[in-house]
Parts: C-alpha cells; sequence; structure tokens
C-alpha cells in the first residue's frame, strides 16, 4: 500500500468548450493537510468534486483513500469526509435530526462520536440550523463530516465568510480534530496568510492549473522579492520563475520564484540588490495577478 | 507557556514560535527541568500544524535546548548544554544586522564593489587584531 493518501495525475475537466482543470497533479502523503488556493473560478471546488466521485474527470488518473473516484465512489465516500461550501442545507433540521437523518446513510456511522462532536464544539442540538450562526453550522458540518471517522477529509471552503475569531477557533479545530487525530486533510480557501499555520503544503490554483505547490516555509524561501536597478533589467534576460515586474522611478520592483539562485547570479556579476521576505498573500498574488512580461517592456 | 504568533508576517509562523522558544530557555523564562506542553498540546493551544510543532522541537532538541524524552515528554535542559543553541541565536541575530546594515549601506549610495571593499578591509582589519 502506497503512503499516499490522495493523488491525481493529470486531471482534465471542462464544461463544454469551458476548460476549468487542465494537467492538474498533486499528492498528499497520509496524516498530512493540503491547502488548495486559489481566487473565486479558480477551479477549486470542481477540484474537490471531482475527487469525490461527483463529477466525472473527462482525463487523468485519481487515487483518493485508496479508491478510485470514477469507480469506486461508494467506497470513497465511506472513507472520505466531506465539507460542501453550501452549508445551507436542511435548515429547519435541528444539529440532532440532522444527525439521525444521516446516520442511514453511512455504514460506519459512530452515533457516539457524532455527539461527542456536538458536545465538543458547544452545538446546541435541539435549535434549528437557521438558527445557528455561521460558525457553528462550519462546526455542524465539520462534526458530520467526521462522524464516520473517515481516513481523509475535504472541506470546500470552510472558513468563507466566518469572523477572525470563529476562523482561528476552525483551525484550532482542524489541528486538535484532524491532524493531531492523524487524518489527511485537503481544504481549500483564499486567505493565503490563514492557512501558513496549518497546512503542510499549499497548492496555488489559477485558472485551472496548479502554479506551485509547496510547503509554506519553501515557498517563503523561494519566492522573493527583489530591487534592482534600471540597468541589470535592461542587461540581462528575465531570470527563471520572474512572476512580477514593477518600476518605481528608475528602479524595479520584482518578484521572483527561485530568488536564491537569482540573487547569487547577480551577485556574481556583482550587480546590487535588495532583497525582501513577502508574506503569504503577497507571494499568492504574485502568482495570480503578477505581470512578468513587464520585463521586456523595461 | 507563552507564546505569541503574529499572523501575517514576513516571518515564517514555524521561526517565530522556534524563535520565542529559544529565548525563552536562553533567558530562564523557562528553567531547566521545566516541561513544555507535548506536541498536541502546542499545536491545539496556537492552531498550528502537529507536524510544524513537532518540527520545532526536534530542532530545539538538535539544538541542546530541550530534549524530547520518549514516552514521558519534552523537558527543558541545563544550562551547560545550551552553548550551541546561544551561538545559533547569535549567528542568526548577527545575520540579520549583517542584512539590515548592507541595506542601509545602499541606501547610502555605497555600490557593490565599494560595499566589497569595505568587507575586505573590515576583514583584514579583524584578522590582524585577532593576531
Amino acid at each position: 500500500m502506497s503512503d499516499l493518501a490522495v493523488s491525481v495525475r493529470n486531471l482534465r475537466k471542462a464544461f463544454g468548450s469551458q476548460v476549468v482543470l487542465e494537467d492538474v497533479s498533486l499528492e498528499v502523503p497520509g496524516g498530512q493537510t493540503l491547502a488548495l488556493l486559489g481566487r473565486n473560478g479558480a477551479g477549486k471546488t470542481t477540484m474537490i468534486r471531482t475527487l469525490l466521485g461527483l463529477l466525472p474527470a473527462d482525463s487523468g488518473t485519481m487515487r483518493v483513500a485508496g479508491c478510485d473516484p470514477a469507480t469506486e465512489s461508494l467506497e470513497l465516500r465511506r472513507r472520505v469526509g466531506y465539507l460542501a461550501e453550501d452549508q445551507s442545507m436542511y435548515d429547519w433540521m435541528t444539529a440532532l435530526e440532522l444527525c439521525r437523518f444521516l446516520e442511514p446513510f453511512y455504514p460506519q456511522w459512530d452515533a457516539k462520536l457524532a455527539d461527542q462532536y456536538l458536545e465538543r464544539f458547544e452545538l446546541p442540538r435541539h435549535v434549528r440550523i437557521e438558527r445557528l450562526s455561521k460558525g457553528q453550522v462550519v462546526k455542524l458540518g465539520l462534526a458530520v463530516a467526521l462522524a464516520h471517522a473517515p481516513q481523509v477529509a475535504i472541506l470546500d471552503d470552510p472558513a468563507l465568510g466566518l469572523d477572525p475569531v470563529a476562523r482561528k477557533e476552525f483551525n484550532r479545530d482542524l489541528v486538535e480534530h484532524l491532524q493531531a487525530e492523524g487524518r489527511t486533510v485537503i481544504y481549500s480557501s483564499h486567505l493565503l496568510d490563514e492557512v501558513e499555520a496549518v497546512a503542510d503544503t499549499v497548492a496555488i490554483l489559477d485558472r485551472g492549473r496548479i502554479v506551485r505547490q509547496g510547503p509554506p516555509e519553501t515557498l517563503r524561501e523561494e519566492v522573493q522579492r527583489i530591487v534592482l536597478s534600471k540597468d541589470v533589467v535592461r542587461q540581462r534576460p528575465a531570470p527563471q520563475g520572474l512572476l512580477d515586474v514593477r518600476k518605481h522611478g528608475e528602479s524595479y520592483e520584482i518578484v521572483v520564484d527561485g530568488a536564491p539562485r537569482f540573487i547569487g547570479e547577480l551577485n556574481a556579476a556583482g550587480h546590487s540588490l535588495q532583497s525582501t521576505g513577502m508574506t503569504l498573500d503577497d507571494i499568492f498574488e504574485a502568482f495570480v495577478i503578477g505581470r512578468p512580461q513587464a520585463w521586456r517592456e523595461a | 507557556m507563552f507564546v505569541h504568533i503574529e499572523r501575517g508576517s514576513s516571518v515564517p509562523i514555524s521561526r517565530q514560535i522556534a524563535e520565542q522558544l529559544r529565548s525563552q530557555c536562553l533567558s530562564g523564562t523557562l528553567i531547566a527541568g521545566d516541561k513544555l506542553p507535548s506536541v498536541r498540546e502546542l499545536a491545539q493551544q496556537l492552531a498550528v500544524n502537529v507536524n510544524t510543532v513537532f518540527r520545532i522541537y526536534e530542532r530545539l532538541a538538535a539544538e541542546g535546548l530541550i530534549e524530547l524524552r520518549h514516552g514521558d515528554g519534552t523537558y527543558v535542559c541545563p544550562k551547560s548544554l545550551k552553548v550551541d543553541a546561544q551561538l545559533e541565536t547569535q549567528r542568526d541575530k548577527f545575520g540579520l544586522e549583517f542584512d539590515a546594515l548592507i541595506q542601509q549601506g545602499v541606501m547610502l549610495g555605497f555600490t557593490a564593489n565599494e560595499l566589497r571593499t569595505r568587507l575586505t578591509s573590515a576583514l583584514a582589519t579583524a584578522r590582524n587584531s585577532q593576531k
């Protein structure tokens, strides 16, 4: 058995002529947490729904918790917990009613465990879901996604719309009830600074492609902002991994993925430069809206 | 044990935590024999990835600051073992100060060659004074 809880190779998915996912590959070792990051419409939800076998892929191979989503989606649902983006379902039920309603669908449903989660998340049992706060609804979603003790949890933008306190609480729940239990987690978000503390790996999805994947710390080492003089920009070819170029008077501020090597090259050539580390939000921005072509226009 | 994390900072979270624990061990805020929270407890307390906390503990243990006693817990080491870590901290600090100094030099308009010349002469002076 492989140690990979999730592996995706060359996944492609189009709706009609619109390509939503193109050549997506990723791997998540068992027990690790992957954060899928992207702007709205980048393909995060399509990716997640394809992983769960809710949408058929056009091509590519996938294994999720040992199952092929295309052919074994029933078994997959027993091994995977899923928290959908839209949490407004069954508004008229109470938390307890929801648990009782869902129980027959899952052979491994553990009613005692479900009850423990309600307890730990301090969720009222007899209040209708429509009257719960947004944070409570997410917690309830998490409780029912975990009640059959899945190996893998897939959460679609669980922090969406939560206030900062609820987000932090959610992160804590994720660490406490998913990571510490050894579960593999894939979750999507568009708040990079928020996922840094929690994710082992981040994958940046942009217009259907994964443009970068790696541990947050590696990204911070590799992607840096460098200030250069106009002359350097004019003399040299654009470096590999150039993400963004901005002009400030006589100098240029660029963002490079692979900065340590480029800085080494510039130093060796005797050019002066300034480099600074970036926050993950800035790194994300450079990947998705950076303008590397401005190097040539210099 | 008090650790404060600044999210969205340009300093990686793992380094923020490691530095705070290190300086608490060195300054004596944490004393020899103190038991640290388990990896899991600290991860939960800070809402930080369990593997990240584990790597931080391993690193501090390798520096001789703390000791991971299998099946028992994590303890702060006696001072004598901290020399390596102290050196490590001072080197880190020196690196930051050096970078800041160079940055200042660049802003003051020194060219790379001028800075290199200065470094060479400063090195020569330092070597001479060591003899």
